[in-house]
């Protein structure tokens, strides 16, 4: 599938270039720019993923926060009109090679949206199993463990194992938001992209989601974009600060949210924007 | 973009006015305790007085800083006032205390114009550098002046040397159980403690002004 609005400079970002990934690290951007049309959204950015972290990017609103995750998982290139340049490493290896998958690369790095979005018309159940039905992964699988483990990672099991054949829509937002989790878990993704995933929930959801978010880094790569203050505080382990589509700061968050080393980045947690 | 006026900088505003004005308490204090005792004068009440005060203000700074805290959820230099300020008013209530304990001895034991020369030299010479930082404690405070309160070290360590000094010559010279030495051994080393909370403060100072955690002892 080709990269929409790939520009012709961009052939050299198309090699199949692999490169040993640094120790501890799953995802590497190397020089990502990324325009809307015209509008440059990223500017050069560098910044690596640990494995088995949570990586936090913060940031005003337009910064780029969510087109860099979604350069993650190739689903920028997705929107009409859209560029793309530089370079996504996983685990070493450019995922905007010629010769990569985009379908691949989604799978590996799955996402989940700021609003919960279960499939309407599919059960709970048919929703966790939809992933691995439509990319033909189930063959051969038992489904009815996956759909369990996918919920008991996504911590709902419990809360809905005598309701699976019940519309994915009919729970709370809250277990709508972990159903989606637990969906793209059961497609056993690297690394799991959350856009703002409690900005639509209340304080005992977004808590749930958030004591989820530090247990699935146990075994996965986890990218969180937020607009929480706090909750980059609880849930990370390290935090980028973004500022009109460049990357200002990057750190451990206890560093970042103590004792910043910008002072654009110290304006913007304290709340001194104006 | 420019700074705007946030909810929490009303809270902080009153924070720092809080810790500023037990400064100015603390120092008070320690001034009329080691002048009373230095000059043989009584003071003990007035000093008990202004630590009293120093210590609800102290707790008055816990609640301030406590409610901030569970109302903003400070960071980067928002927390670390708060944190700082939080330590800086439990070493002014130790300024307090410490003045309160060498005004009681110079009550109950007699000032230093009854004591030997040699003892009154040494004992002004020393109050007079441990009030020196004390300045020193409060103008970096106020200045937020790291380089100030990074250079306090170079006093803490005479202050320390001279202590360990009068120790040592007492054993000497001073007969064990003369009222002098008790009541001047009592003071020197709540001089020396004042010395060491000056110090502490100093190293608040640092880590509010620029985030480094050290020691200056």
């Amino acid at each position: 599938m080709r990269a929409l609005g790939m520009t012709s400079k961009d052939a050299n970002n198309r090699k199949g270039n692999t490169k040993s990934p640094s120790p501890g690290v799953k995802m590497q951007t190397i020089d990502v720019n990324a325009w809307f049309g015209a509008k440059q959204a990223l500017k050069n950015i560098n910044v690596s993923f640990k494995k088995n972290a949570v990586t936090a990017i913060i940031g005003p609103s337009g910064c780029g926060k969510s087109t860099l995750i979604r350069c993650l998982n190739r689903m920028h290139e997705l929107v009409p009109g859209s560029k793309f340049s530089g370079q996504v490493l996983l685990d070493g290896k450019n995922t905007y090679a010629a010769d990569v998958d985009p379908v691949m690369i989604r799978r590996r790095v799955g996402m989940v949206f700021q609003k919960p979005n279960p499939f309407p018309t599919m059960s709970i159940y048919d929703n966790v199993a939809a992933g691995l039905r439509l990319t033909g992964a189930s063959k051969g699988k038992d489904l009815d463990k996956v759909v369990q483990t996918s919920l008991e990672q996504a911590t709902l099991w419990d809360e809905v194992k005598d309701d699976l054949k019940k519309p994915g829509t009919s729970i709370s937002g809250g277990q709508q938001q972990r159903l989606c989790i637990a969906r793209a878990i059961a497609l056993q993704p690297e690394v799991i992209l959350m856009d703002e995933p409690c900005s639509a929930l209340d304080p005992i959801a977004t808590a749930k989601i958030e004591g989820l978010i530090v247990k699935l880094k146990e075994d996965y790569t986890v990218v969180i974009v937020t607009h929480n203050m706090q909750q980059a505080a609880r849930v990370s382990d390290f935090t980028a600060f973004m500022y009109l589509g460049e990357l200002v700061e990057f750190g451990d968050t206890e560093s970042v949210f103590e004792n910043p080393k910008k002072e654009l980045t110290e304006k913007y947690i304290t709340g001194a924007f104006g | 973009m420019k700074a705007m006026h946030r909810l929490i900088d009303t809270g902080l505003e009153q924070l720092t006015s809080l810790v500023y004005k037990m400064g100015e308490e603390a120092q008070r204090a320690l001034e009329l305790a080691i002048d009373s005792y230095v000059n043989s004068k009584d003071s003990t009440e007035s000093v008990r007085e202004i630590s009293d005060i120093l210590g609800a203000m102290s707790l008055e700074v816990e609640n301030k800083a406590f409610e901030l805290i569970a109302k903003y959820q400070p960071v980067a230099s928002d927390l670390r006032i708060i944190k700082s300020y939080m330590k800086i008013a439990y070493d002014f209530d130790r300024y307090g205390r410490y003045a309160l304990d060498t005004s009681y001895i110079g009550d109950r034991l007699g000032g230093l114009k009854e004591c030997d020369a040699w003892m009154r030299d040494f004992v002004t010479e020393m109050s007079e550098k441990v009030l020196s930082m004390v300045k020193t404690s409060l103008e970096s405070l106020r200045s937020f002046d790291a380089m100030l309160a990074r250079a306090i070290t170079q006093t803490e360590n005479e202050v320390d040397k001279m202590y360990f000094n009068y120790l040592d010559k007492l054993i000497q010279e001073a007969p064990a159980t003369g009222k002098c030495t008790i009541s001047s051994v009592l003071v020197i080393r709540y001089l020396e403690r004042i010395a060491d909370h000056a110090t502490y403060i100093c190293e608040s100072i640092v880590y509010l002004s620029t985030g480094e955690k050290i020691t200056l002892r």
